[in-house]
């Protein structure tokens, strides 16, 4: 298992460096100018030459990545162009939020999604299983800037169950759960959706294989044929299907976060790109790009649980 | 060893005790602003808004605008008590008030510091608005109590260069020297409210300063909380989670934000002047009938009713009305839609021209842009907008990839600054001087130099008034409208003060200010 995850680590370097390369060439292709978004409309050329110096970026851009790369692999993925702060630490203070969200919205999409998924093809073409289809449906298609402000309107403004600002205290736990539970629910709702969908035609696939058949004739319980064996290698593709959307949800969560007035991951990612924060950017992506990578780890070791083919392969 | 622990140990809480429970022993004032997060809040860097509204909060400069206006003549004291000019006005010199301290016990407040911040804010390498002092030829403690100044040439308002704005703030010598870059994100001030923290992404925490040499304020804490979405924003204002909050500029928002119970919106000074800048030394406006079809399709009365008679008003010059040599006697050319289309035929487009465009896509100036091309199209001009994201924009227009550029500014209140920074050729972008001028218009260079350098105040507003009327007759740009700046407060916020205008773009938080 330990050589598995070593080997699987290392064959993702490459990846790392790959990525890594695209993005320090895409953004500094890409019109724009850090300093003139540091400095304001009235900076002057001088100024704003004396800035990307003073940022490095007035050496060739091969340069600029040799310096990269060497500080990279000194653990320093350096700081923001535009705060001033180390990258880390501007990611630390709301890593901690997008892994809360990530979580509370995988599982409330598991929790849900999975079941109603079993039922819906448990009653396939029946009234139960065209409702799932359709909540499925309405889940996919409804944005989640529209969902999100629904729920505050109901639950923060007329309720007042919640508050609109769900900036948690990290030190509270109390707190932070509280402030998740809404954002939590937009996200899981809309994953939970896609969960139903690929549930619901891994099962229908899987029920009607031959060895369920033969199970069925052999006598064993009904209950125990879907949970055991229809379930078990539905699951396959459920669990891709959440490795990858997980994978999604780390940086896509942006709406969620604005809505809600969450920290996380998305929205620096989209304010680093806006302010053309080059070191901000590279940095996140070498932290995006390893939990990429843990993810699909996680998600390749759950193939081995579920399927010991895999493992054996 | 047990002695000395337990006596450090009560040295600190002794020492830490009295700041702790006088910061809180007023209450927390929480602003939610359009923002994701700070930027820099070293204040000769502060260029954006979220950046500006804090740095006023936690420094001083030599001088104020009075806590509400942005009057240039109602300038008064702040750290310098006096301050006299020699007959020429090219030496000042500004005597310090006694006793001020900075924050974080980074001691009191000398010319030393003066000299270095005013230094700092005219070095390139140091700040963003460095281009501001290029008059200044020296600067010079006298004493540790005096501060002199000398020019190489006359400005239009020496104290608007070391009033609470922009370049004007006086930074802590010891810190910016003991902290470097860190000083951007852990900044000395000597104003009413210190930074405590700022958590990326979600606020920045001040907690007031109890040595504040105007008294101790009376609000304990501000939580300066970044909320990029309106909707939430204005959801949490609505939940009474926020004391004050940004608004936006549209009439739309002032009318629903009126109707929360117990709030106040306050529309207030600087207008933000968009002005439609035309490319004079290329086609198609380096032709004048074609500037001239231009400006005559211009409505401006459509684009307040779009925007809002609360929140915006007619652009009247190419200055904004208010500042110091501003006038409306300048021959602004009407909306007349047949005389539109009548020049244009004569320069030779009968069917029309189409001109491309480079715009932003940030949505407050996209929707203007398309009002105003719905308003060209009924008199011919297509324009073809190249939508890009904001800082392509930016470097886009300063590429002069763009014939028409749509920009919205508010500058300080005289002039000088706007005529420079927009229709002087050395502000032409390109130039090793290039500011805003997207025009490439230099038909007021002479007027503006002289009115820059002038010490006869009549004479100064007559070549002000002068090269206004220049630019409106070469239609160099276009006036379209002034957007004023939008609070909203909950009744219990008193700032104090009656806010007409504040430099900072947003209000300013002063010991005087109350949440009762």
């Amino acid at each position: 298992m330990i050589g598995f995850i070593l080997r699987r680590l290392l064959a993702s370097i490459p990846t790392l460096l790959a990525v890594l390369t695209l993005v320090f060439i895409i953004v500094r292709v890409v019109p724009g100018d850090p300093a003139l978004v540091i400095l304001g409309d009235q900076a002057t050329p001088e100024a704003a030459a004396a800035l990307r110096a003073r940022l490095g970026l007035d050496v060739p851009i091969l340069t600029q990545y040799v310096r990269f790369l060497g500080a990279a692999l000194t653990g320093d993925i350096g700081t923001s162009m535009v705060s001033g702060r180390p990258v880390f630490e501007e990611v630390g203070a709301v890593l901690p939020h997008t892994i809360d969200l990530t979580i509370a919205s995988m599982i409330l999409g598991i929790v849900v999604g999975v079941p109603v998924g079993i039922w819906a093809a448990l009653h396939r073409n029946g009234p139960i299983d065209v409702a799932a289809r359709l909540l499925s449906l309405i889940g996919l298609s409804f944005p989640v800037f529209v969902s999100g402000i629904f729920l505050l309107i109901g639950f923060a403004l007329h309720l007042r169950w919640f508050p609109v600002i769900g900036q948690a205290d990290l030190s509270d736990m109390g707190d932070r759960i509280h402030k998740l539970i809404l954002p939590a629910i937009t996200l899981g709702l809309v994953m939970a959706a896609y969960i139903t969908r690929v549930t619901r035609s891994a099962m229908l696939a899987s029920l009607s294989e031959d060895y369920i058949r033969t199970a069925r004739a052999k006598g064993v319980p009904w209950r125990r044929v879907v949970w055991v064996h229809g379930l078990r290698n539905a699951s396959l593709p459920v669990v891709t299907v959440v490795g990858l959307y997980v994978g999604i949800l780390i940086g896509n969560s942006v709406l969620t976060e604005i809505v809600f007035n969450r920290p996380g991951l998305g929205k620096v990612i989209v304010g680093a790109l806006n302010q053309r924060d080059y070191t901000m950017l590279q940095g996140l992506m070498v932290i995006y790009c390893f939990l990429i990578v843990v993810v699909n780890l996680i998600t390749d070791l759950l193939y081995g649980v579920l399927d010991p083919r895999v493992k054996a392969a | 060893m047990k002695t000395k622990l337990l006596a450090a140990l009560a040295a600190m809480v002794l020492g830490a005790a009295p700041l702790a429970a006088q910061a809180q022993q007023g209450p927390t004032l929480r602003v939610g602003m359009a923002a994701q997060d700070v930027g820099r809040l070293d204040p000769h860097f502060a260029v954006s808004t979220i950046d500006r509204v804090a740095v006023a909060w936690m420094f001083n400069g030599l001088v104020r605008f009075r806590p509400g206006s942005i009057n240039p003549a109602e300038i008064e004291p702040d750290l310098a008590e006096s301050w006299e000019s020699s007959p020429d006005g090219k030496v000042w010199t500004f005597r310090l008030r006694r006793g001020v301290q900075f924050h974080g016990g980074f001691g009191e407040m000398t010319a030393d510091d003066v000299v270095f911040s005013l230094q700092k804010a005219a070095n390139a390498g140091s700040s963003a608005f460095s281009a501001d002092y290029r008059a200044f030829q020296s600067v010079e403690a006298v004493d540790p109590y005096t501060v002199s100044i000398t020019l190489r040439e006359n400005v239009p308002s020496l104290l608007g260069l070391v009033t609470n704005y922009s370049g004007g703030y006086i930074v802590s010598r010891r810190a910016v020297e003991q902290r470097g870059a860190d000083f951007a994100r852990q900044p000395i001030g000597t104003g009413p409210f210190a930074l405590e923290r700022v958590t990326p992404n979600t606020s920045a925490e001040m907690v007031a300063n109890p040595q504040y040499y105007r008294g101790a304020p009376q609000i304990g804490r501000i939580s300066y909380r970044f909320i990029p979405s309106d909707a939430s924003r204005d959801l949490a204002f609505q939940n009474r989670e926020l004391d004050l909050n940004y608004g936006r500029a549209d009439q739309t928002w002032v009318n629903r934000a009126r109707q929360v119970p117990g709030s106040t919106v306050d529309v207030f000074e600087p207008g933000e002047l968009t002005i439609l800048s035309l490319d004079v030394s290329r086609p198609p406006f380096n032709d004048i009938r074609v500037r001239r079809a231009f400006a005559h399709a211009i409505n401006r009365q459509e684009m307040v009713r779009w925007r809002g008679p609360d929140v915006s008003r007619e652009g009247l010059s190419v200055v904004p009305r208010g500042y110091l040599g501003f006038t409306a006697d300048n021959g602004l050319l009407p909306f007349d839609q047949a005389r539109a289309r009548a020049l244009l035929a004569e320069a030779g487009h009968p069917n029309g021209l189409t001109v491309r465009v480079v715009h932003t896509q940030l949505p407050e100036m996209l929707n203007g842009m398309q009002v105003i091309q719905q308003q060209l199209r009924r008199v011919g001009f297509t324009l073809d907008l190249q939508v890009v994201e904001h800082a392509t924009f930016h470097q886009q227009i300063r590429q002069n990839l763009s014939p028409l550029v749509y920009y919205a500014a508010a500058r300080f209140p005289v002039a000088d600054i706007f005529l420079s920074q927009f229709f002087h050729s050395r502000s032409i972008p390109g130039t090793p001087t290039a500011v805003t001028n997207f025009s490439h218009c230099n038909v007021a260079d002479s007027q503006i130099d002289a009115a820059r350098v002038s010490t006869n105040r009549e004479e100064q507003l007559r070549l002000w008034a002068e090269a206004q009327r220049l630019l409106v007759e070469n239609v160099c740009a276009v006036p379209v409208m002034e957007t004023l700046l939008v609070f909203a407060r909950r009744n219990n916020l008193d700032y104090g003060y009656e806010l007409k205008g504040s430099m900072s773009l947003g209000p300013l938080i002063t010991e005087q200010t109350r949440l009762n």
